[in-house]
């Protein structure tokens, strides 16, 4: 077979490489393969000297350890480093439930991780190449970056960053639980008899959190859209994300320190960035720093989810009397609230208020007060009579939506028609 | 309805209608029974006694005793006769004893496997065992998916997503792989050609994945009668296979009719189509409410069919009860069916051999097979649909005026003694083969010297870090690419992308109806085809070849559309050559280059299949690497018979081996392609190619090489076989100067 799959390579040369075309996404420019290990050892070596880096061996192989300690008083956009005590603190007298809460934690035990791989599918075909990893101390911010030399030395990988976490309890990340987490676990599979096993593991997830505040205001909810139009910090001459699998995969066929220089400061940058982008949601939050209305509105809807009613009425409360437009949204949401509190006459007041507002809700507004007025104070009349005004709304909106309309009508159908009877019966 | 006719009735009528040329009656065949195994576990005795099964057939037990031995077995059983206790005993009791062990089982469609858990499901809860049996595939609910990857014993799946989900993922199953006992391959017929090829690939990676986690499962295999189950079994998984094929089940007394359609042109030798046919047969037993399944080969013959059936009832439900069974469909509608099949709310039913695997419809009362299916194998297999109860069934097969199905009307001994044919498959083709290299790379990385089917890849591997798809690093080779390599394989297609087929004629609500491969695409989708979908007609407005999408606009038109292909080859590389009768003519095989170009489309009427228009396909070439196989004679003849004769004669050859080929390889249609040339661009010499349609083949052409000779056997009493004089569709076709070349022909066939 051997004989004769030379040949079939050479005849089929062409349509293989077009096919091959199909499995990369865009063509990494063509290098000798190098061979000659030895070589590649030493080419690695210089090159995780120019990185600052030093090699942590582990058997036969090794992984390139970059780390440095940052001063406290360092300025990450809006914050710095040590505004993190404060706020940690800060944690401790409010909502143990809410995701990001620290309650019970020391700013130290905090642990700001991001990774970049060799491409963005799950499969067990990609590699984590880098890890990047911050913590605080009392001496200062240890910044550490583990850089993959190659796909023979996960076991070092893995073993240096496993052995240097101490606990993966209190993990900072952006779509960490989605994205890093995963494949953390599927690579640490290749190398689970080598190294130690994985902890048990925490998460506070800054993408979460992010979508929950500024999904309506940003085009993406990205890390870097985030640290632009929220934490106004701009980036200077940074590697774009999607190119560091090819850079890296240059890397490996000639172990040039300029080649992973730019990702391993891009990975820096979004570990510090993760710190700037905690304390700044965590202070919105905590109310440490001031809220605007649709933050403020969603602050609370989140409260309301984890349970923490009593702040999210607080919220909502303070919302009403300011001009916004999350003012009837406001009121609906906190007569919702009254209603399952069985505080009927308050809430109605509030859907009645929010109809005046005359926002975009008209129309599930009207049928909200119309369901309490029929069944808490047995006014079919009204109830009725708001059904009726849901339908007129709803034409107004959609004038020439014909099949909308009947849809509408056959969906309120049903009620009207109950009402009617209920009316009938009670006369 | 008054006066309703019985299956007996009809069957006198048919008793005296001129037209069925042989009647062949298959004896009520007696059960063959076995005991119970002693090893067999208490619980599962009584849960099958409480069943209703008071013992096994033979080949049930025979299976139970060679699988619990450890071997690799395949089994041969025909439609409905209990194969799936066949796996099932010994894997329930396996899991009975060690309940650690795991099972993976693999149908070649998901509702093959649908139907196998419901199965499952049932016996497990009589035995009162909790044994955890799922299926696992794209409709598969995301919120169970991890409960079954980390604790389900059983999985039933199918080879896509294994190939797509399963292995690339294999970190996410390591239990399963771990502890896997059992890998259970049904319908292994349906494992050929291409997709075979690429299937055997997909095991050749789980293989590989089982090695690395220390386990080496049994293979289980179950097959439709073909020629080679033990050779097929063991090209698809590489194991040495043990071969059960003595079969106990009993089955009722079965009429097979073949039934030729009446020479309405006796000048022409053109017989009635049979099609038409097929309508008025599939109508009187439809009209007496007789549940009916009508198999066609095409998915257009299907939909004509429907629409023509259709028009028994002018009542809406009626309509209803009639329906067309094909791929192309989507999974929902495909559900109906099934279901309505099974409820008797539908009566009749129209497929292409979707229907031929075991889906679970239970047996209707009469098959109808439009023409010869291509293969003894399907014969049997879409026969095996009649059968229901304790009555009588029926089966008649309407031959089509094509060569091989007259030969086979007039040779009712041969069709009825005939052998199944052979599976072939070609996992070594380079382009699959270098497809799943670099799946399987992806999953693992590759140790040099390490043997992928039992071949060093190597050389393979090289190529790709050339490519830089791979890295290498310490001895072995590394997926070091952002791409996700299963992606870009469809084990389905030969042509690797689908094509969406829109229906655009509500332009607010555009929705997607089916999909369709490339090559069909082409010859199907151009632009200004009739495209026929659940006997809707559609007009093809436009087909965007790189979104991959047709959009299509319901129509009413009374005409359908037929392409044609001009075909350019080229011999890249000689393999294979002899010569045979006296040097008279040679054979050959190798590599061609292909090039196919759809040319002109013509617009044909549905009640008298007469021509009635034409217009260009504008759409560039095809090309194609694959194998072939070819017959040439001496340049000599053109002047012994005179160049437009000759050359007639050669596109007659050409016809004839066309349906003469299935008689030897068990393939579809558009597995194999034929096309004469009046000077092989290699040689010089007037040749007549056979080619593999799938880039590298798939090892069609080269059974063929050699078959050669006897395969122009065959040609010659074909032609010898027909009556008519100057060529009609059941010989050498219509060409020019046919009476000359139809007499050339046959010279050139008996002087050999």
């Amino acid at each position: 077979m051997i004989v004769s799959l030379t040949k079939k390579l050479q005849l089929y040369r062409k349509q293989l490489h077009d096919q091959n075309a199909a499995s990369r996404q865009q063509a990494a420019q063509h290098l000798n393969s190098a061979e000659h290990e030895s070589e590649t050892d030493q080419e690695i070596q210089k090159a995780a000297k120019q990185l600052g880096a030093e090699l942590c061996r582990f058997e036969d192989q090794y992984v390139l350890v970059h780390s440095e300690l940052l001063p406290i008083n360092l300025k990450i956009g809006p914050y710095l480093i040590r505004d993190l005590f404060p706020l940690v603190n800060a944690w401790q007298s409010a909502c143990e439930k809410h995701p990001l809460s620290a309650k019970g934690l020391h700013a130290e035990d905090l642990l700001f991780f991001d990774t970049e791989t060799t491409g963005l599918g799950s499969g067990t075909g990609q590699m984590i190449f880098l890890i990047g990893m911050a913590r605080l101390t009392r001496n200062g911010l240890e910044l550490s970056q583990y850089l993959l030399p190659g796909p023979g030395h996960e076991a070092a990988f893995y073993d240096a960053f496993l052995t240097d976490c101490r606990s993966l309890k209190n993990l900072v990340t952006f779509n960490g639980k989605a994205f890093d987490w995963p494949r953390v676990k599927t690579r640490h599979q290749f190398v689970r008899d080598q190294v130690p096993k994985l902890p048990s593991f925490g998460h506070f997830d800054l993408l979460h959190a992010s979508r929950r505040l500024w999904k309506k205001r940003l085009e993406s909810v990205r890390l870097q859209t985030v640290e632009n139009e929220i934490l106004s910090m701009g980036r200077k001459a940074d590697v774009p994300g999607k190119m560091a699998p090819f850079l890296y995969f240059q890397f490996l066929k000639h172990p040039d320190a300029d080649l992973v220089k730019g990702i391993m400061e891009h990975n820096r940058e979004d570990v510090l960035t993760l710190i700037s982008l905690y304390i700044h949601l965590s202070n919105k939050i905590l109310n440490r720093v001031e809220a605007d209305p649709e933050e403020q509105y969603e602050i609370a809807r989140w409260d309301e989810q984890i349970g923490d009613r009593e702040h999210a009425q607080k919220l909502w409360k303070e919302l009403i009397p300011k001009k916004s437009p999350y003012q009837s949204k406001a009121k609906w949401r906190l007569a919702e609230l009254y209603k399952r509190e069985g505080e009927y006459l308050t809430s109605l007041d509030l859907f009645k208020s929010a109809l005046c507002d005359s926002g975009d809700d008209q129309v599930p507004l009207c049928i909200e007060t119309a369901k309490l007025l029929e069944h808490q104070f047995k006014d079919y009349t009204h109830a009725l009579y708001y059904t009726k005004q849901a339908l007129e709304y709803f034409y107004q909106r959609h004038p020439n939506d014909l099949d909308s309309v009947r849809k509408k009508e056959v969906e309120y159908l049903k009620r009207l028609n109950r009402l009617d009877q209920r009316i009938g019966n009670n006369s | 309805m008054i006066g309703r006719k019985t299956i007996d009735d009809l069957l006198s009528q048919l008793k005296s209608d001129p037209n069925v040329v042989h009647w062949h009656t298959i004896p009520k065949k007696e059960a063959h029974y076995a005991p119970f195994p002693q090893t067999l576990d208490e619980r599962i005795k009584t849960a099958l006694i409480n069943r209703g099964v008071g013992s096994l057939y033979t080949h049930q037990a025979d299976a139970y005793h060679a699988v619990m031995d450890g071997k690799d077995v395949v089994l041969v059983t025909p439609t409905a006769s209990g194969k799936t206790l066949c796996y099932n005993l010994p894997v329930l009791e396996t899991m009975i004893e060690h309940p650690e062990k795991r099972a993976l089982y693999f149908f070649p469609t998901k509702a093959l496997a649908q139907d196998q858990k419901n199965e499952m499901a049932e016996l497990i809860n009589t035995i009162g065992v909790p044994i955890k049996s799922h299926t696992y595939d794209g409709d598969t609910a995301g919120s169970i998916r991890q409960k079954i990857r980390q604790a389900g014993q059983i999985v039933m799946t199918n080879p896509d997503m294994l190939h797509a989900s399963i292995l690339p993922h294999h970190t996410k199953w390591v239990s399963l792989f771990e502890n896997l006992q059992f890998v259970v391959i049904d319908e292994l017929h349906t494992y050929r050609g291409v997709f075979g090829s690429h299937v055997a690939n997909v095991i050749r990676r789980l293989k590989r994945i089982c090695r690395y986690y220390g386990s080496s499962p049994q293979f289980i295999c179950t097959s439709a009668t073909i020629a080679n189950p033990r050779e097929h079994a063991e090209a698809l998984t590489g194991r040495k296979m043990f071969l059960i094929d003595r079969n106990g089940a009993p089955s009722v007394r079965k009429h097979f009719l073949i039934y030729n359609p009446p020479v309405t042109n006796k000048q022409l030798n053109v017989r009635e189509d049979e099609s038409y046919a097929v309508t008025i047969l599939a109508t009187n037993f439809l009209k007496n409410k007789i549940q009916t399944i009508v198999f066609a080969r095409s998915k257009l013959k299907v939909e004509l069919l429907v629409s023509q059936l259709q028009k028994i009832n002018s009542g809406r439900q009626d309509r209803a009860a009639i329906c067309a069974y094909r791929g192309g469909y989507l999974p929902l509608e495909r559900r109906r069916i099934e279901k309505g099949l099974r409820s008797g709310e539908i009566i009749g039913v129209v497929s292409t051999n979707a229907l031929e695997l075991g889906v679970d419809i239970g047996q209707l009362q009469v098959c109808i097979l439009t023409g010869y299916p291509g293969n003894m194998a399907s014969v049997w297999q879409q026969a095996g649909r009649a059968g229901r109860r304790q009555e009588d069934a029926v089966i008649i097969m309407v031959a089509s005026s094509n060569p091989l199905d007259q030969y086979m009307a007039g040779h009712a001994d041969y069709f009825f003694a005939r052998q199944p044919e052979d599976v072939r498959i070609n996992p070594d083709n380079i382009m699959i083969l270098m497809e799943h290299i670099k799946c399987s790379a992806y999953e693992l990385p590759f140790q040099r010297g390490e043997l992928f089917g039992g071949e060093n890849v190597d050389e393979l591997c090289e190529y790709l870090t050339d490519e830089d798809v791979l890295h290498f690093q310490r001895g072995k080779w590394y997926w070091m690419s952002d791409g996700f390599p299963a992606n870009n394989v469809n084990l389905r297609s030969a042509a690797q992308d689908s094509f969406a087929i829109v229906d655009i004629t509500d332009r607010g609500h555009a929705k997607v109806i089916g999909e369709m491969d490339r090559f069909g695409a082409m010859t199907m989708l151009y632009e200004d085809a009739i495209y026929i979908h659940q006997g809707i007609q559609y007009h093809v407005d436009d087909l965007d070849l790189e979104e991959r999408k047709a959009y299509v606009r319901k129509v009413n038109v009374n005409y359908y559309t037929d392409s044609d292909l001009a075909v350019q080859l080229d011999v890249l590389e000689e393999d294979k050559h002899a010569d045979f009768d006296g040097g008279k003519i040679e054979k050959g095989y190798g590599d061609v280059s292909v090039r196919a170009l759809p040319t002109v489309f013509k617009k044909i009427r549905f009640e008298t299949y007469e021509n009635i228009g034409w217009g260009k396909i504008h759409l560039p070439e095809l090309e194609m690497h694959t194998n072939a196989a070819w017959i040439s004679f001496e340049p000599a003849l053109f002047d012994v018979f005179g160049k437009d004769v000759f050359q007639g004669a050669l596109v007659g050859l050409s016809h004839l081996l066309r349906h003469a080929a299935p008689l030897f390889v068990m393939c579809d249609q558009s597995d194999l392609s034929v096309v004469p040339k009046i000077k092989a661009p290699h040689n010089e010499k007037p040749s007549v190619f056979l080619y593999d349609k799938y880039p590298g083949g798939i090892g069609l052409s080269e059974k063929l090489y050699q078959e050669l000779p006897l395969l122009l056997d065959k040609a010659s009493e074909m032609i010898n076989n027909c009556s008519c004089e100057s060529g009609c569709p059941s010989c050498i076709g219509f060409v020019n100067e046919g009476k000359a070349a139809k007499t050339a022909l046959r010279r050139l066939l008996k002087e050999r």
